[in-house]
């Protein structure tokens, strides 16, 4: 629950702003779902970008920092863990779908291709990335 | 790393909130560190350190040699 007055601790303001702000990205989804359900495409992206929007605003417009090191810490962390995960499953996957394809012996869907190439792409602009800030002066 | 935090802040007669509230990151923050299961950043070490008027070293054990 939203408290009707913004508390004075900065640890309860904290609390306070996050929860707003996760509260704008729940309407935002939560609303872009129930529209899309209920067929009115435009309604349901315009509640969608209302609740980004919601979010940008409640980041950007108050001078309380709402995440600390040790959110920060686990997010790269997090971060860490997942482009591992879809590094191991890429190298593994990779190579023995195209090998299959070139001999012929199976043919992988346009999905599965089309995730593959995604993932390549995603680590292709984690290096770009990684290269900018290793070497930014 | 260990830490003696929990000592400190439990003789000063603090809550984990307290502290958290003084040196400016969330009470599970100080949790964490309380646990040996987030080692804080040298700033944040350097806040907890003047908050309780010691040395960084005082606090924190890195048990770690130069082999």
């Amino acid at each position: 629950m939203i408290p009707d007055v913004p508390p004075e601790s900065r640890l309860e303001k904290m609390r306070f702003y996050r929860r707003l702000l996760y509260g704008c990205l729940a309407v935002g989804v939560s609303g872009f779902l129930v529209a899309e359900a209920l067929e009115y495409p435009l309604v349901a992206v315009t509640i969608y970008w209302g609740g980004l929007l919601g979010m940008l605003a409640v980041k950007f417009g108050t001078s309380v920092r709402l995440f600390d090191e040790r959110d920060r810490a686990l997010e790269r962390r997090a971060s860490n863990v997942t482009i591992y995960l879809v590094a191991g499953a890429l190298i593994v996957a990779a190579p023995a779908v195209f090998a299959l394809e070139a001999t012929g012996g199976y043919e992988a869907p346009p999905t599965v291709s089309s995730i593959l190439f995604g993932f390549s792409a995603m680590f292709l602009l984690w290096g770009a990335v990684f290269l900018v800030l290793r070497y930014r002066p | 790393m260990k830490n003696d935090i929990r000592r400190r802040r439990e003789a000063s007669d603090l809550s984990q909130a307290d502290l958290a509230e003084a040196v400016g990151v969330t009470r599970q923050t100080i949790n964490a560190i309380e646990r040996d299961r987030y080692d804080p950043s040298i700033e944040l070490a350097f806040k907890l350190a003047l908050f309780f008027d010691c040395h960084i070293e005082e606090i924190f054990d890195p048990d770690v040699d130069l082999e």
